[in-house]
């Protein structure tokens, strides 16, 4: 067998296991977990496109996700449109605001972008928390927004179990997994590394660097949007210190970084390492040491940049290609980026 | 017909002016050069050239049209490429992953990209290195690089800004080598030097700029008895004692 | 009318604290050319030092400077160069180390959620201290007498790191090596163990700020985020490394959110605040007082 071989039945067994586990895995807690991981799985990889690959670093995802979720949650409560057509109005609200944070920002140094996505995602939280209207819209200031499970069915995106979500989840996990790896062989990705890394250089050749941050950036904020969408659909009610929170904002760009950014399996290798420690410091010290599993990540995201500044993925890719020599001995590595 | 055409050129920078009343011009298909002394300001004008920055006085065309203030990319679109003096390697990727980023200005498929670009690196001797890391890559391969990158974005004027300064007598030799194969190729080549013999030997043309001014042009013949020329290089006593 | 006289002079006044809290941002941004995001979980430390400084030994509030400020110095110091002197080393030909602002949030966070886990998440005010209140009458006009100390101790900070950067040796050292590090690394000057120095004097800084703060404002572990955002946005606007910009940066935010609600509902006040931020962002970058840098 080729190592091909070994990748594509590597794949398979992934797939098989990911789609397979809601029959095995009955309880409704650990799917509620496994739904999250998928969630933040996906919400990573989104950032991946602008926080990876375009070389910068955004600090305010949250802002996005909770555009997603506060545009599709008002549309369906007050107009009744289905949340599947507010996740895109959603989508095309967050990638319409991330350009104009990126528009002035992408042109300076990277410390100017990292900030302006921070401070303006705390903007929008305290403008959602002190507002109770805006113009027809009812946001419900710091209570939040609820979802009564009245209509159930696929069309309004509200299920009575969780395996539904299981498979919705892991479907867009996937399509956005995809998404990165066309990219990452495209133009556009090319562009994005080339200007991440030496945007002279990248210049030079004929790249409009600001541009291709720009296409990157609104992509991630659309797709992070659709995200937030469906959290508001799965856990029925959102405010803003959840959809919102610069711990959001952090913990997206936190399990990227110590996963391996730039890289299609860093974000979501992050996610499988570092949900279950959050979650379980939450389920058992979460009264008596609340924050503990934000500490954890502190400490471990200060480690890995300094001792493995590519990430977990790196010595563990390493250690899979290794494996694959052993198994595939004698053949040339495939060639990666 | 001349490719390029610089008139008049002037850069300030704040209070100090770094560029007077530069006046260039590049026949199609030639090597020319652009010499002086550190601090003459050869830099200055290849960077206002080249879109780094604008000029304060004068006129630039290229090809017909001025292109005064273009940002580098649009300049690289038109067909005017550039190397730089100190290499920038995308250095966490493979020489082919570099040469590729240039390739894709003409197209945006992948395959195409990968075509063109071992192409590039088939021309000059470079294909054996292609699944290398850039940052690897010794001194010599990285201004290799520089070229085969600017290369691959099929440029009809090649901008080279001091591809062989650190390289060894040998090396040298084989980027001169290089450099006359890319113009048998139909590029007009823009080189600025420190070293004399190299762009002597090299250049149809050669400019000789001094404090910010052009003190001589001609061919590398006529610059090189030229007294201005050998006073800025050598300095007045040189002339004095030579004379 | 004289309501606005009195807004708008305690909006000046907490303004300039504002701008002292982003003092320190400015500086290590001067020098090291990176933003330091755990800037306002300094704060917040700085703060929470204080506040048991003056609860356990009964001191007036501030003379905790004299303990504050001092041991802000040496933290900041060896925070830069155990943490964060790694990172600068392993990234030395990088344009911009990226990774020393990923690892500044990560300190960030664990300042903040430690001191959570330590204290507790309740607000803690100095009862019973002596400026706690205080107002100074002037006709009709009620002016915060601490936030007057604070202006005081904003405008002899900001003069004195003026100073020290224009007139003493080491000040000039500093200065030299945020214009060139290579250059002054060649000159003799010890790159690390300025910046070293650099994020010393700008957590201590906060240290000077917290001193000014704790008599009249809560503790509590999250203080640092508001100042965090705050200051980010004050730099910004006062044009990043530059001292004299981050206080009249400071001051115009103090004074749209003072003199704001006269006319409109607090929360358009923070809407004029981020608008203003996103306005300078596009028509001037460099900021209002800030050098152009070669971005």
């Amino acid at each position: 067998m080729t190592r091909r071989h070994y990748n594509k039945m590597a794949a398979a067994i992934v797939l098989i296991l990911a789609f397979g586990l809601p029959l095995v895995v009955r309880s409704a807690t650990y799917l509620h977990i496994l739904v999250l991981l998928y969630f933040y799985a996906y919400l990573t990889t989104s950032w991946n496109l602008v926080g990876g690959f375009a070389g910068v670093l955004p600090l305010g995802h949250a802002a996005f996700v909770g555009i997603g979720a506060y545009t599709s949650t008002i549309l369906y409560l007050q107009y009744g449109i289905s949340p599947w057509i507010g996740m895109l109005v959603g989508g095309v609200l967050a990638s319409f605001v991330g350009v104009l944070i990126g528009l002035p920002t992408f042109k300076m140094r990277g410390a100017y972008f990292a900030l302006a996505t921070l401070a303006f995602a705390e903007g929008i939280r305290v403008m959602v928390e002190n507002i109770d209207r805006l113009g027809p819209f009812v946001l419900n200031g710091p209570r939040g927004l609820q979802i009564p499970p009245l209509k159930l069915g696929l069309g309004n995106l509200v299920f009575a179990s969780k395996e539904p979500y299981y498979y919705i989840i892991l479907l867009m996990l996937l399509a956005v997994l995809a998404l990165t790896w066309v990219i990452a062989r495209s133009k556009l990705g090319y562009y994005l590394n080339a200007g991440g890394e030496e945007p002279d250089a990248a210049m030079a050749l004929g790249v409009n660097v600001a541009r291709s941050k720009l296409t990157a950036m609104a992509m991630s904020s659309f797709l992070t949007a659709l995200a937030g969408a469906f959290y508001a659909q799965f856990t029925l009610y959102i405010h803003p210190k959840s959809v919102i929170s610069l711990d959001l904002s952090f913990e997206i760009a936190f399990i990227a970084l110590i996963g391996g950014r730039g890289s299609i399996a860093g974000p979501v290798l992050g996610a499988l390492l570092l949900r279950p420690v959050s979650d379980f410091s939450r389920i058992y010290f979460g009264d008596t040491l609340p924050g503990l599993h934000l500490v954890i990540f502190g400490v471990v995201l200060i480690l890995v940049m300094i001792f493995q500044p590519r990430g977990l993925q790196e010595p563990l890719t390493r250690a899979y290609n290794r494996l694959l020599d052993r198994l595939a001995p004698g053949q040339t590595k495939e060639l990666g980026t | 017909m001349n490719i390029l055409e610089v008139k008049e050129l002037g850069k300030d920078f704040g209070g100090l002016t770094a560029l007077q009343g530069v006046h260039l011009s590049i026949e199609a298909g030639r090597i020319f050069g652009l010499i002086g002394p550190n601090g003459a300001g050869k830099s200055t004008a290849f960077n206002c050239i080249a879109g780094v920055y604008a000029p304060t006085r004068g006129e630039i065309r290229f090809n017909g049209e001025v292109i005064n203030g273009q940002k580098p990319w649009n300049l690289c679109k038109k067909g005017l490429a550039r190397t730089f003096q100190i290499v920038k390697p995308f250095a966490s990727k493979t020489v082919l992953y570099n040469v590729m980023v240039g390739s894709f200005l003409h197209t945006n498929s992948t395959r195409e990209a990968r075509r063109r670009a071992l192409e590039v690196l088939e021309f000059l001797h470079f294909a054996g290195k292609a699944h290398m890391r850039a940052g690897d890559l010794t001194i010599a391969d990285r201004k290799r690089l520089e070229i085969a990158r600017a290369l691959a974005t099929r440029p009809k004027l090649l901008l080279l800004d001091e591809v062989m300064a650190g390289l060894r007598p040998a090396e040298v030799d084989q980027m001169v080598e290089i450099i006359r194969r890319l113009r048998d190729q139909g590029i007009t080549i823009f080189v600025i030097e420190h070293i004399m013999r190299a762009i002597m030997a090299l250049s149809d043309r050669v400019a000789v700029l001094h404090f910010g001014k052009k003190i001589a042009e001609g061919t590398p013949q006529e610059v090189a008895s030229d007294e201005r020329v050998i006073k800025a290089y050598l300095g007045e006593e040189y002339v004095v004692s030579g004379s | 009318m004289l309501f606005l006289i009195e807004d708008a002079i305690n909006g000046i006044l907490m303004g300039s604290i504002y701008g002292l809290t982003a003092l320190g941002l400015t500086v290590i941004f001067g020098v090291l050319k990176v933003i330091n995001f755990a800037h306002g979980s300094l704060l917040m430390v700085s703060m929470y030092a204080a506040y048991w400084t003056v609860a356990l030994t009964g001191w007036h509030p501030y003379l905790a400077l004299v303990i504050v400020a001092p041991a802000m110095f040496v933290f900041g110091y060896y925070l830069q160069d155990i943490v964060i002197k790694p990172i600068f080393k392993a990234e030395q030909d990088v344009r911009e180390p990226i990774t020393v602002i990923i690892v500044t949030t990560g300190v960030w966070y664990i300042l903040d959620n430690l001191t959570l886990l330590l204290f507790g998440p309740q607000y803690r005010t100095l009862q019973d201290n002596p400026l706690r209140g205080r107002m100074l009458e002037i006709g009709q006009m009620l002016i915060s007498v601490p936030k007057l100390w604070g202006f005081a101790a904003a405008v002899l900070t900001a003069s004195g790191l003026y100073l020290f950067f224009q007139k003493t040796r080491l000040g000039r050292a500093v200065r030299a090596t945020s214009l060139d590090r290579q250059a002054a690394s060649l000159m003799g000057i010890n790159q690390y163990k300025v910046y070293n120095i650099a994020f010393g004097i700008g957590t201590a800084t906060a240290g000077i700020a917290a001193v000014t703060l704790v008599p009249f404002y809560n503790v509590f572990p999250t203080v640092g985020v508001l100042f965090d955002i705050k200051g980010f946005i004050i730099v910004v606007l006062g044009g990043l490394g530059s001292i004299g910009g981050a206080l009249l940066g400071g001051i115009i935010i103090g004074l749209i959110e003072s003199v704001g609600p006269q006319f409109m509902t607090a929360t358009w006040t923070e809407a004029i605040v981020y608008g203003l931020f996103l306005l300078v962002l596009f028509v001037k970058p460099s900021g209002l007082f800030g050098v152009r840098y070669d971005w």
